[in-house]
This record gives structure tokens, C-alpha cells and sequence, in this order.
């Protein structure tokens, strides 16, 4: 990307003069730009999904006052975090605790350097993009280790060693989940990852269900380890149901307890950044990433009428059952599936791989994400600790071998 | 074996509470929070048998005067048990026209400050019936929060007490004429008690002559020296509380009790004067029967007129 932009930079006469090192140099710094600014947007936007996601979760009604239907909410916190006083503890370790909030940041935003939007969108196209995301990432946690050391409060430092005691426990079992895919594809380059689940196939080869091939319907071990995925990266992120380090009844804040204002809006950023990164790389692991669900416009016809179906059916059903009439999702695919039917075009659009995929697929993992935060109950730390070492490592271990016994069955490698 | 048990009863509950979740996410939320600027509960209607006088079927709240048809009796401040009322009025001069009210009674005192302290009314509708006017009323509105706090006719160091008392100001006179009454007002009080001075001064020096001369004659001393002192040094120096208790004997001869109660909240700046110039109490008190007088003749047709209507 960055060296197309360069070359569209030069294409112009005025431009021309500049030289190839200044032209990359300057579109380095628009990606960079254009990376930071998604990420700013995406968590204003994301913040206030998730409030209005938890209030209808909850029979409440979320933000309602600023803007229509409360949609300025965040923009309107946002301006007054920015406005806050940046208090800095006396007793505080001053270096670290300016340093800490920005080290998370710049290790969140970096990691979408590496992240393929569609086949052109994407800032570096690594090698090893797989091993630099989840090595960067990790990077957080010395960022959240120095604003707990720093703020010198009981709360922060506990805070901080939860956090990198929880997030060192998760990194094997996500690790060696990710090397299980890496087997099957034999590149740690994202785009090869994504490249690899075009087309459609069977569920799990031999099933005759007609499904894309992506890596989560590949065999039934790969089927385990999104799912295993899933709750290793939840854990890393500090989310619901694994936010022992900011858990608010515990610890005030956790290594969050002392920071306002901008510092304060840094972590949000930062969580919001990683959990994004996260739901990107679920659907870029597991998911086909930009790669469209449909082989073709007629299988987008036919694939949206059995969403359909299924949506006339589930109404059906929950009509009988408690008596209510809940339209939107069967309206919503019937409009869909009507136009892809009328309109070529529009199904031949809905085919073709692009950024559109992509942000679906991980908007639905962002909102998997709110959905377990909304629902399931905080664990107790020995509890935490127990699921990481006692069933998910083992696990991801099992699927790492079953992965490699069901290509030598099928076939796709041979000694 | 509890190993694999634990995890699949884990994975069921889980998925349970996923599905309580999404059932509450995707059905249509009827029962939820009010928007209550927007939107604001119906306010419950009922019948307590007065008829079809439509404020006070429904619930008594906000405390409202229409002040144009006030007269200032002071009959709704008298009326009120917790005091929340306090009415500041001024007699018009003789050929002065104020107005009239939609009863088409003349009124004779300017009304500068009627104040309504909401926080201690409690709202027992009792000032609104003895009103001969009835331009007092309680209204359904139970929402206090408006600008007309800040109409208040105070000063800028007693708003902040005033914003917590929830005093309101319905009286239509500015602060400045208001001022300007009471100066008059306080005015008028100096030179009455200028000259009531200067006759005390001279009965002093009446008696003063009158005893000397008594004591240079002989031995009726002691009566003699009694008398000045019991009229002459109370009042001397300023106009004190004392004349107060002085005057209560006088209009307890009237007839009615209520009357006898009346000249004290009437005109303050008048009752220091009628301690000593006796020929002006007969002025006050017409004013003061005839405002006695009409609500207890207003109200008994309307009790009448209630019964009519729970006959009816």
C-alpha cells in the first residue's frame, strides 16, 4: 500500500520532482496517519456500540441525550476527557507513568501495521505478519506493568501483576492455536493466510454441506481452536469475563487507578485498539478475512435465501414460543436477499472480495466480544489460572496434533 | 471424569446465559427507562366530590396566585398553618385608582411583595378557600424546576438562600417602586412619630411644671411623680416593641376574634402610631372588618354549593 501510494504520489507532474525516497518517506507517514485515525474513530465508534449493546442487553435504553439517540455520546466524553486536569501522583515514578499509557498505545496501534484490510489495503506486507502481531501485541503488557509500578498505589501494582501473570498464561495456549493454522498453510504471511480460504468447499472435506472454504469449517480440531482462540484472546485483552487486572469491585481501577484525563483516554484507546486488533485477526485467521463468504453472484442468491429461510423460520418459532414479532432480522435479510435476486450487480458486488467482508467479519467478532462481556461473570483468579493451564493449553496442544494427523488423512501433505 | 464434566456443564451454562442475553438484546424493549424531559407520566385524575371545578379533581401542587385579582386581606396568609405565605402591603391613598378585580372589587392596597415559600407549603389547600377573590389556586404542576427563580426581587447576596427555599414572587411591583413605598411609608411613620415626640415632649413638660408647681405646694408628691414616668420614658427614645402588647388590649373590644389579630400583620409601620394617637384606630378598622368580613361571606355559599353537587 504504502508503495502504491507513493507511486500515485509521483504520477503527478507537480510532484514528480520529489524523488522516490521522499515520496515513500511522505506515504509512510499518510498510512501511519491513516492507521492512527482509524483507531481513534473505531473507538469512539466502538465505545458507543458497546454502551448502547450492554443497555439493550440489560432493558435499558443507553446514551439518549447527546445527538439523536445518544450517538455524540462519545464524542462529547471524549472532548471532556481531553479537557480534564493531567494529574500526576506526587509520590509517582514521573518518567514511567508518562511513558506507560503511550508504550500500550503505540504497541496496539503499531500491530495494525501488519493487518490486511483487503488485498491492496494493507501498510506492510510482511513474511512473518502472524509472528510480528502477536509478538508486538504482547508488547502491552510492559506498558501496563510500568503504570502499575509507577502510579505507586497498592491497587495499580496489583492490577499490573494480574495482568501480566494473566496475559504470559494466555500467550502459549493463543501461540500454539495460531501455529495449528500456520501448520495447514505453511506461511506466516496474512495475505497467504487469507489467500489459502478462497473458493468453497465441504464442511470438513466429506461433509456435503457447501461452505467457504475457511479455516474454522477445515477440520474439526481447527473448528475447536477458533473457539480456543477466542477465549486465549479475550483473556490477553482484558475483557469480560477475564478483567481481573481493572476489575472494579477489587481493585478500584486496577493499573488504570491513578491516571485522568488524556492518560486515562490512552488505556481506553489502547483496550478498544486491541480488541479490534484481536476481532481482525480472528477473521483473518479462521474467518477468510477479506475473502467473500459467496463463490459467485448465483451463490450469493442462493446462500441469502436460505438465511432467509432460516430467518422465516426462526420468527416462526420465536412467535409460537413467547408471542412476539421481532421483524428486524427477517426484514433485513429479506431486503438483502430481494435485491441480490433483482439487482446482478448488487449479488456480483456482494461475491467479490474487499474491505466490506473484512469489517463485517470482524464487526460480528467485536460484537461476540460485548456479547460475553455483557453476560458471563468475572473469574476468580485461581479460576482464571486453572482454565489456562488446565484446559485450554492442553487443548490447543490436542488440536495441534489432530490438525496434523487430519492432512496426513486427507492428504493435503505427504511424507 | 469430574474433569470433563466441569467443562462441558461449563460450556451449557455458558451458552444458556449467551442465550438470556441475546433473547433480552433482540426483543423489543417495551419496559424501559422514561425519557423524562420528553416524556412525562399522565398525571392520575380522580374526583374528591368538590365537582366540576377541575384543579381540584386532580392532584394539589404547585402553589399559583393570579395577581391582578389580589386585594391583599391577608386572608390566605392567616389561613396557612406552616406560615409559607407572607404578603407586604401598603394603603393607596384616598383618591388613588389601583384597579379592580375580575369581581369587580375595588382594591385598596398596593400589594408590593406576595412570596410564596414552596419548599414549606404542604400543599393542604387551605389558603384557597377563605381567598374572597379566588386568586389563589393550587395547580397539577409538580414540576419545580423553571426560571422564575430568577424574578425573584431579592438581592444577589439572599438568591442563593432564596433558590434553596423555593420562594416565589408574584407580586407584579419592581423592586424599585416597592423601595420607594416603603420609603414613603417609613417616611410618613417619622413624621407621625416626630410630632407624637414632640406632644409627648410637651405633656412631659406639662407635667413637669404641673408637679414641680405640685411639690412646691405639698405633699401629694408620690402621684404626681408616677404619672411621667409611666407614659414618657418607653417611648422616648425610639419607636421600641413595647407599644406593641399596649395596643392588643384596644382591639380585643371589637367584636370578632379574628379582627383582634388583624392590625398587628396589617400595616407594621402603622402600629407604633396607634399606640399613643388614639383617633386614628377608628381609620384602620373599617378597612380591616370589611376584609374579615367577605371570606367568611364567600365561603358559605360555596360550601352550600358543595353540597348541592354531592346531592346532585
Amino acid at each position: 500500500m504504502i508503495q502504491l501510494l507513493a507511486n500515485w504520489i509521483l504520477s503527478f507532474d507537480i510532484l514528480s520532482g520529489m524523488g522516490n525516497s521522499v515520496a515513500w518517506g511522505l506515504s509512510l507517514f499518510i498510512v501511519a496517519a491513516l492507521i492512527f485515525a482509524f483507531v481513534a474513530v473505531n473507538a469512539i465508534v466502538l465505545v458507543y456500540i458497546e454502551r448502547k449493546v450492554s443497555a439493550f442487553m440489560q432493558v435499558r435504553l443507553g446514551p439518549m441525550r447527546v445527538g439523536k439517540f445518544g450517538t455524540l455520546q462519545t464524542v462529547a466524553d471524549a472532548l471532556k476527557l481531553l479537557q480534564k486536569e493531567d494529574i500526576i501522583p506526587r509520590s509517582a515514578d514521573k518518567v514511567l507513568f508518562i511513558i506507560g499509557p503511550w508504550v500500550i498505545l503505540v504497541a496496539s496501534v503499531v500491530t495494525f501495521a501488519a493487518i490486511p484490510f483487503s488485498d491492496t489495503w494493507l501498510a506492510a506486507n510482511m513474511n512473518i505478519g502472524l509472528f510480528y502481531v502477536v509478538s508486538i501485541s504482547s508488547i502491552v503488557v510492559l506498558g501496563i506493568v510500568m503504570a502499575g509500578w509507577a502510579s505507586n498505589n497498592k491497587w495499580s501494582l496489583y492490577g499490573a501483576m494480574r495482568s501480566a501473570a494473566q496475559i504470559i498464561s494466555y500467550e502459549i495456549p493463543v501461540g500454539i492455536t495460531l501455529i495449528a493454522v500456520v501448520a495447514v498453510v505453511g506461511s506466516l504471511n496474512l495475505q497467504t493466510i487469507i489467500q489459502e480460504q478462497a473458493g468453497t468447499g465441504n464442511l470438513f472435506h466429506w461433509i456435503p454441506i457447501p461452505l467457504p472454504n475457511w479455516f474454522i469449517f477445515h477440520s474439526p480440531f481447527l473448528f475447536i481452536a477458533a473457539f480456543v482462540y477466542l477465549i486465549g484472546a479475550t483473556a490477553e485483552i482484558n475483557r469480560t469475563p477475564f478483567d481481573i487486572p481493572e476489575s472494579e469491585s477489587e481493585l478500584v481501577a486496577g493499573f488504570m487507578t491513578e491516571f485522568s484525563g488524556l492518560r486515562w483516554a490512552l488505556f481506553f484507546l489502547s483496550e478498544y485498539a486491541n480488541a479490534t486488533l484481536v476481532a481482525f485477526l480472528v477473521s483473518i485467521v479462521f474467518l477468510g478475512g477479506w475473502q467473500s463468504p459467496f463463490a459467485d453472484y448465483q451463490g450469493t442468491q442462493i446462500g441469502f435465501s436460505i438465511i432467509t429461510l432460516v430467518a422465516i423460520m426462526w420468527t416462526l418459532f420465536v412467535r409460537a414460543k413467547t408471542g412476539r414479532l421481532s421483524v428486524y432480522p427477517l426484514g433485513l435479510s429479506l431486503v438483502i436477499t430481494i435485491s441480490a435476486w433483482l439487482f446482478p450487480g448488487f449479488a456480483i458486488w456482494m461475491a467479490s472480495p474487499g474491505i466490506f467482508w473484512m469489517l463485517m467479519k470482524a464487526g460480528s467478532i467485536i460484537f461476540m466480544l460485548m456479547w460475553f462481556r455483557w453476560t458471563f461473570p468475572r473469574l476468580r483468579v485461581d479460576q482464571l489460572m486453572y482454565v489456562s493451564w488446565k484446559v485450554i493449553l492442553p487443548l490447543s496442544l490436542i488440536n495441534l496434533m489432530g490438525v496434523a494427523i487430519w492432512m496426513w488423512l486427507t492428504g493435503e501433505i505427504q511424507f | 471424569m469430574s474433569y470433563f464434566s466441569n467443562i462441558s456443564s461449563a460450556i451449557t451454562t455458558l451458552v444458556d446465559g449467551m442465550k438470556v442475553t441475546m433473547g433480552y438484546f433482540v426483543r423489543p424493549r417495551e419496559h424501559v427507562t422514561l425519557q423524562y424531559p420528553d416524556e412525562v407520566w399522565p398525571i392520575p385524575t380522580r374526583n374528591i366530590g368538590v365537582g366540576e371545578i377541575e384543579s381540584y379533581n386532580t392532584i394539589r401542587s404547585k402553589l399559583v396566585v393570579d395577581f391582578e385579582d389580589c386585594i391583599g386581606c391577608k386572608a390566605c396568609e392567616r389561613a396557612c398553618p406552616v406560615d409559607c405565605i407572607d404578603i407586604e402591603t401598603f394603603k393607596a391613598g384616598p383618591d388613588e385608582d389601583i384597579g379592580t378585580t375580575k369581581n369587580d372589587t375595588k382594591i385598596k392596597l398596593r400589594v408590593t411583595s406576595f412570596t410564596i415559600d414552596m419548599s414549606e407549603c404542604m400543599f393542604c389547600d387551605l389558603c384557597t378557600h377563605p381567598c374572597p377573590e379566588d386568586c389563589i389556586h393550587m395547580t397539577p404542576d409538580y414540576q419545580f424546576i423553571s426560571n422564575d427563580n430568577v424574578k425573584l426581587d431579592v438581592t444577589p447576596e439572599e438568591r442563593w438562600r432564596d433558590r434553596n427555599h423555593l420562594i416565589y414572587q408574584f407580586s407584579k411591583v419592581s423592586p424599585i417602586e416597592r423601595a420607594q413605598r416603603q420609603a414613603e411609608a417609613e417616611k410618613v411613620a417619622a413624621a407621625k412619630a416626630a410630632a407624637m415626640e414632640a406632644k409627648k415632649a410637651a405633656a412631659e413638660k406639662a407635667a413637669a411644671t404641673k408637679a414641680a408647681q405640685e411639690a412646691r405646694e405639698a405633699e401629694q408628691a408620690q402621684t404626681a411623680a408616677a404619672t411621667p414616668e409611666g407614659i414618657g420614658v418607653p417611648i422616648a427614645p425610639s419607636i421600641s416593641e413595647t407599644p406593641v402588647v399596649q395596643t392588643e388590649p384596644v382591639p380585643v373590644s371589637t367584636p370578632t376574634v379574628e379582627s383582634a389579630s388583624e392590625p398587628e400583620p396589617m400595616e407594621k409601620i402603622e402600629v407604633p402610631l396607634e399606640t399613643i394617637s388614639t383617633p386614628e384606630i377608628p381609620e384602620v378598622k373599617p378597612v380591616t372588618t370589611e376584609t374579615a368580613a367577605e371570606p367568611e361571606t364567600q365561603t358559605e355559599p360555596e360550601d352550600s354549593s358543595k353540597g348541592e353537587t354531592e346531592n346532585g
